[in-house]
């Protein structure tokens, strides 16, 4: 993990560096490492935070306040459960260690909308719609049950960009968000979760 | 544009690949004991204050992929069947001899099933043929062709069987003799003499009702 992060940094540092300070227009990337949590029926599978987690984009500016784009993401969440009895009520118990280890894959459009466009701190709103791709893996001691299915994703955020300077397109990115996932499997009808997040978004050339 | 957004996808997917062998394997995470999981089935009409009388087997069957492979007492077997004997006589049952018309049989199985597959040198033979160094064989420099070998693997998994059999009623049941109550032990190490007796009060206990009030 921990040369996943400095490579990262790297990057993101070079990427800032290389970026030119006016590009109103050009296609922006924004990459950032965030923090999941469970919510809602998600809870009766996990309540640990996602702690392995980040997201990446494009994102076109239709003008100096809204722009349109693409992004994916990836959350790992995992829970061990100490050993109890589970009976199904129909003559059958099982005594096991559960582990629940679930990936979520969110490919989006987005839409961000910046409040305000001038100053060092810059309000904006979002929203996405598209795809989660969700691989649930539930151990039963060491027996695993894998499922993998693919369902809605819609996150809302808000948040602020803090531009590194006064004219420069490259800034910090941090914010918050809801993210709903409807499941309907096994009983849980939604893998939902708040997320933060913090990154950078640059203009590419 | 085309070029770099292939570049990006590229990327993502990396770093995709990257994270997910990141995640927290959780077969890294479980000891031995919590690999382990105990399965205990009853038949729900069986009313189990009506039988008084057990009688216990004196081996332990050796299922091998559904098929029985014969008897075996080893320390495992032993210490199992000693396990089950006291319990049940805990839970209030006597224990007969199989010649008394016990009400109930005790049998213990060791039950084992293989998987089986092929797999194929060429998948991982780049990695493995710079480290065979052709100079050992005077030819330095030389290369080498992927090895015609073929691997096949074959693991084995086995578990423990507990069953309780209705004796008392067989005539009843149309001359068949009836499962009332069947447990199931697996994972690490549950057929080790150490983890016998664990695995046997883990399945008794979680089944409260089997006893004769």
């Amino acid at each position: 993990m921990r040369p996943i992060l400095k490579y990262g940094a790297v990057t993101a540092i070079i990427l800032m560096i290389c970026s030119q300070t006016r590009a109103q227009n050009a296609l922006q990337m924004s990459i950032g490492y965030n923090v999941n949590i469970p919510s809602g029926d998600f809870r009766n599978l996990v309540t640990n935070p996602a702690y392995k987690g980040f997201t990446a984009g494009l994102a076109y500016p239709l003008n100096d306040r809204f722009s349109l784009g693409l992004s994916f993401g990836y959350n790992d969440y995992y829970q061990k459960y100490p050993r109890q009895v589970y009976d199904d009520g129909k003559g059958s118990n099982i005594s096991a260690v559960v582990s629940n280890s679930i990936q979520q894959i969110p490919l989006q459009i987005t839409a961000n909308y910046t409040l305000l466009n001038k100053g060092f701190i810059r309000p904006y709103i979002g929203g996405g719609a598209g795809v989660n791709f969700i691989s649930f893996d539930q151990y039963l001691g060491e027996f695993d049950n894998p499922e993998s299915s693919t369902r809605l994703s819609l996150t809302g955020e808000a948040g602020f960009f803090i531009p590194l300077s006064r004219y420069s397109s490259t800034a910090l990115k941090i914010g918050a968000s809801y993210n709903y996932v409807p499941y309907h499997e096994n009983g849980i009808a939604n893998l939902d979760t708040w997320g933060i997040h913090a990154g950078i978004r640059f203009p590419l050339h | 544009m085309i070029k770099k957004l292939g570049g990006l996808t590229f990327l993502a997917l990396t770093a995709i690949v990257l994270f997910d062998s990141c995640k927290k394997d959780p077969l890294n995470n479980l000891t031995n004991d919590e690999s382990r999981i105990y399965i205990s089935n009853f038949d729900t009409t069986a009313v189990f204050s009506n039988y008084k009388t057990f009688s216990i087997t004196d081996s332990a069957e050796v299922i091998q992929d559904n098929h029985s492979v014969g008897k075996e007492l080893h320390s495992f077997d032993s210490t199992v069947i000693s396990a089950v004997a006291q319990v049940m006589q805990q839970r209030g049952y006597r224990l007969v001899d199989k010649g008394s018309s016990p009400d109930l049989a005790v049998n213990v199985s060791k039950v084992y099933s293989t998987s089986t597959g092929v797999f194929s040198y060429d998948d991982y033979w780049d990695y493995y043929g710079d480290y065979y160094d052709p100079y050992y064989w005077g030819y330095p420099g030389y290369g080498y062709y992927s090895p015609y070998a073929v691997g096949v693997y074959s693991i084995q998994t086995g578990g423990l069987e507990i069953d309780l059999l209705d004796l008392k009623n067989a005539v009843a049941h149309d001359n068949k003799i009836q499962f009332v109550w069947t447990g199931l032990a697996r994972g690490e190490n549950v057929l080790s003499t150490g983890n016998a007796a664990t695995g046997v009060n883990a399945l008794f206990s979680q089944s409260a009702y089997l006893k004769t009030n």
